[in-house]
């Protein structure tokens, strides 16, 4: 405990001129670049444990929004499947193995806070596809969605 | 002026001033600290989530292990681990002491989480938890599986029991460490915010302090340099003294005195002073009490100045801690006051004191005199001729005279001494603790020191001057009677010729008392013009007509009467009257015999005989005044005759050279000179041939015996043969009586005069007289008819 407050101290003497220089010249705002235009968009809800969306979709660029519910985080890959829906696990028993299907994979956004909202830009080429969460027992425990793209 | 503020630049609003910057410090202290507080509250906590999350993991893993153990028939205990799950799922959330796992975990406190987010994932850890639990019993009591129900959202498309159990565990402990995860990074940037505000906080409260320390100086320093200016511009002039020793002395002193700061500070001020102010200043000094002195302080020059200076205590004063002299410079002030009282008690041509501040001087020393029986000495000086110089060499010759005179006089008299003008060519001397002997010696230098040659428009000329000398011999006396016995005294100095001390009796008061009187109002008579000229004809036995008169001075006193010329000329003639009396005769004379002419009354054998006293001569400068008298009547100079008497013009001497010189230079011009009183003086015939004389006047004291006595007669006889001898013409005054002409005409006189022809009548009335003419029938008359 000592040590920690020491830290913080000694940080607040260093950050002491940085926060002078700081609090003067005030909090720049970063722009945003804006995003690509894309054709579609698309609403995708995620939540413990189920994810929302369309079933079917026509080729071409299409941007996902992803929006997790929670109350836990959730990512989101989209893979492209061959015949089986069924994808491939790791040893472990819980959790897809990406590494196998890296090739089929066309999309994907890390772990999300609840309440986040996100974009995934995706150029869909017909065939089929499966979005799902990849964190340990989501994928079996439901979160996983079939989508077919003509 | 008001100094305290000056000395306290901190007062006030600089102490507000360090109070705000110690509370800005303060509240930045106390607000960093709560901040590290909190902070390492919050770390502690995320510390203790970590573990309990990570634990939970653990939980989850061996609940699954001891389904399975069960299942197989081994021993455990899968409940315990499921109500340790729900016991840390419900502290996670709500706070308090975890469940130690093993034995060995340490029971760790928790707070209760905070934030939304945190809270939704640990409650669905909680549902999770109760899902699995549920599972797991289903399991172990060997019911469906289909039959539990799914609290937590999940779609577990697993069919295999065991599976689905762990599925559970996974999202379970995934969900513990994402909360974890969360809270951990939620205080981290808890954490840097806080660290981010302390640093803000810290930072802008020593901004605050600096500015505040900033206005504090310029303040400070604003009030010093106010102070300053104050203090170096104002004409006041501001002195610190602590003790008897000056501290601070302002610019405007240093101007004011011309000296630098080393000199003042220290002893230096007080050994500047002037010696009678300095106990002045130590008592006031030492005291402290508020009060007001003048200080005299030499500057540069060796000048006084003088300082009005104001007494402040401000030794309990910490910015002070002295004695404060704020002061003016009023020299220029109390310089006039001095000029204005000099000038009031001096006497603006010699500078000496005046009669005033004679007077004051005397009565003082008078009053002294009452306690110490002192002797004292008064001397009046007059100066013989100072008429006569006056206007014939002008008034600015006659007050440098004065100057110089006084500067003789002033080199006699001892500093203590008073000498005065009293007036004119009057000056006065006192002398403190002087007897007689020390009064009669001074009397004399001053005499002598006026004798001596004076330097007048590059003129020498030499005065003559009387002393009156009056001793008080102590105890009670009055000035006035002093002065009055001094001027009397100085009257028989006067009397006696002039240029001599006399010291007062108690003899002379009679003696010169009533001639003093006389003197004033003859003074004032002159002034008023009371003094008027009557003529007496004068007969020529032979012609029989009137061939000149003689102008006689009469006074008509308001208060006297008719004063005799033999009562009042000796006055004029020892006081010096006769000087401006003369004048006015001779102007007068001149003037109406001008008019006689003029009128035809006066033929051109006429002449108009005036008197000239002996002072007159004496003095000098009577030619000058005649000439101008004439010239001023415009009457030719054969129309004016002056009869002097013989005690004039017989002296030895300088005096007795220059009234002869004088004479022989008016006769050569024309002007006509008689023997007044001849026979009566003691002039040998060598000295009177070598006198410019015309005629001869037999004096009235023999014509009045001239028909009884023989000796009277015998006279007579003797000076009318002198007088055609040496060629001068005899004129026998007083005639009276018929017989008394009778025998003048008999002796071979050729003029007479006297009440048998006329008296002596204003001039509008001889004008009757002169057109009359003949006196023919009175001259031819047998003698003793009349
Ligand atoms: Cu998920």
């Amino acid at each position: 405990m000592w040590r920690a407050r020491a830290h913080i101290e000694l940080a607040c003497v260093a950050v002491t001129a940085a926060a002078l220089c700081l609090a003067l010249s005030g909090c720049g705002v970063a722009t945003r670049a804006g995003a690509q235009p894309a054709a579609r968009s698309v609403r995708v809800t995620e939540r413990d444990f189920r994810i929302s969306g369309p079933r079917t979709l026509t080729a071409g660029n299409v941007r996902l929004d992803v929006e997790n519910q929670g109350p836990d985080q959730h990512e989101l890959l989209v893979a492209r499947v061959g015949g089986s829906a069924t994808l491939p696990l790791r040893s472990d028993g819980l959790t897809v193995d990406e590494e196998r299907i890296q090739a089929a994979e066309v999309g994907s956004l890390e772990p999300g806070a609840p309440g986040a909202r996100r974009q995934l830009n995706l150029r869909l080429a017909p065939g089929r596809y499966v979005l799902f969460c990849n964190m340990s027992g989501h994928y079996l425990g439901g979160m996983h969605l079939d989508l077919v793209v003509r | 002026m008001h100094t305290a503020p000056a000395f306290r630049p901190f007062a006030a609003r600089g102490r507000w001033t360090i109070v705000a910057i110690l509370v800005t410090l303060a509240a930045v202290s106390c607000g960093s600290v709560v901040l590290s507080i909190r902070a390492t509250a919050r770390s502690q906590h995320r510390a203790g989530v970590v573990v309990v999350a990570a634990r939970q993991r653990t939980l989850a893993e061996r609940y699954v292990k001891e389904v399975l153990l069960v299942r197989a028939g081994e021993q455990a205990d899968p409940a315990l681990t499921a109500s340790l799950l729900d016991k840390s799922a419900h502290v996670l959330l709500a706070g308090g002491e975890a469940p130690s796992v093993n034995g060995d975990d340490d029971e760790t406190a928790l707070l209760p989480t905070s934030g939304r987010t945190v809270r939704a994932q640990l409650t669905q850890q909680q549902r999770l938890v109760r899902d699995l639990a549920a599972t797991g019993s289903a399991i172990l009591a060997h019911r469906p599986l289909s039959g539990v129900r799914l609290l937590a959202g999940e779609h577990v498309a697993a069919r295999d029991p065991v599976e689905r159990l762990r599925v559970l565990a996974a999202l379970t402990a995934n969900v513990a460490l994402n909360a974890a995860r969360t809270i951990a990074t939620t205080s981290d940037r808890n954490v840097n915010q806080l660290i981010t505000l302390q640093a803000t906080v810290g930072g802008v409260g020593l901004l605050i302090s600096l500015l505040l320390a900033w206005a504090l100086v310029a303040t400070t320093r604003r009030q010093t340099a106010h102070f300053r200016s104050l203090v170096t511009s104002s004409t006041d002039l501001v002195m610190v003294f602590r003790g008897a020793r000056c501290r601070y002395v302002s610019q405007s002193v240093l101007r004011m005195l011309g000296r630098g700061e080393g000199e003042l500070l220290g002893e230096g001020f007080s050994g500047l002073l002037h010696p009678d102010d300095r106990a002045h200043l130590a008592a006031m000094l030492a005291s402290g009490e508020p009060a007001e002195l003048v200080l005299r302080i030499l500057n540069r020059f060796n000048e006084w100045r003088h300082l009005d200076a104001h007494v402040t205590d401000l030794r309990h004063d910490r910015h002070v801690r002295g004695i404060v002299l704020n002061a003016r410079d009023v020299s220029e002030r109390v310089r006039l006051e001095e000029e204005l009282t000099r000038q009031a008690f001096h006497d603006g041509l010699t500078g000496l004191a005046n009669r005033a501040l004679f007077r004051d001087r005397l009565d003082q020393a008078l009053a002294r005199s009452v306690r110490s029986q002192e002797l004292m000495s008064v001397l009046l000086v007059d100066l013989d001729g100072f008429k006569q110089v006056n206007d014939t060499l002008g008034h600015d010759s006659g007050d440098q005279l004065l100057q110089a005179v006084a500067r003789r006089f002033d080199e006699v008299v001892r500093p203590a001494d008073t000498l005065a003008r009293l007036g004119g060519d009057e000056f006065a001397l006192l002398l403190d603790g002087a007897g007689e002997a020390q009064a009669e010696s001074v009397a004399r230098r001053l005499i002598e020191s006026v004798s001596k040659p004076l330097e007048l428009d590059g003129r020498e000329l030499s005065v003559n001057a009387s002393v009156g000398v009056v001793v008080h011999l102590g105890g009670h006396g009055e000035s006035d009677e002093l002065i009055r016995h001094a001027d009397i005294a100085m009257y028989a100095a006067k009397d006696a010729g002039g240029g001599a001390h006399r010291i007062f009796r108690a003899s002379m008061a009679q003696e010169y008392g009533d001639m003093l009187e006389l003197e004033h109002e003859l003074r004032d008579a002159i002034e008023r013009g009371e003094l008027t000229l009557h003529y007496q004809p004068e007969i020529d036995l032979n012609s029989r007509r009137v061939v000149g008169v003689e102008a006689l001075v009469r006074w008509e006193s308001p208060r006297r009467g008719l004063v005799s010329p033999g009562e009042f000329i000796p006055v004029a003639e020892a006081t010096g009257l006769i000087m401006p009396l003369g004048e006015i005769v001779l102007r007068d004379a001149c003037r109406q015999t001008a008019q006689w002419r003029r009128d035809g009354l006066a033929g051109d054998s006429f002449v108009t005989w005036v008197n000239l006293s002996g002072r007159q001569l004496s003095a000098g400068g009577v030619s000058d005044i005649v000439r101008h008298a004439l010239d001023e009547a415009g009457l030719p100079p054969s129309f004016l005759g002056l009869e002097v008497t013989e005690t004039a013009i017989v002296p030895e001497g300088a005096a007795g050279d220059r009234a002869r010189a004088e004479l022989q230079e008016l006769h050569d011009q024309g002007v006509r000179i008689a023997i007044d009183d001849f026979g009566t003086g003691f002039s040998s015939l060598g000295q009177l041939r070598r006198f410019p004389i015309d005629v001869i006047k037999v004096d009235r004291s023999f014509v009045q015996g001239i028909e009884h006595d023989a000796r009277d007669a015998a006279i007579t006889a003797n000076l009318v043969t002198l007088a055609h001898a040496l060629g001068l013409l005899a004129i026998a005054e007083g005639i009276e009586s018929g017989g008394q002409l009778a025998s003048v005409r008999e002796l071979g006189c050729d003029l007479a005069q006297g009440f048998l022809f006329a008296r002596p009548v204003p001039a509008d009335e001889l004008g009757k007289v002169l057109a009359d003419g003949d006196f023919s029938s009175l001259i031819d008359a047998p003698a003793g008819v009349g």
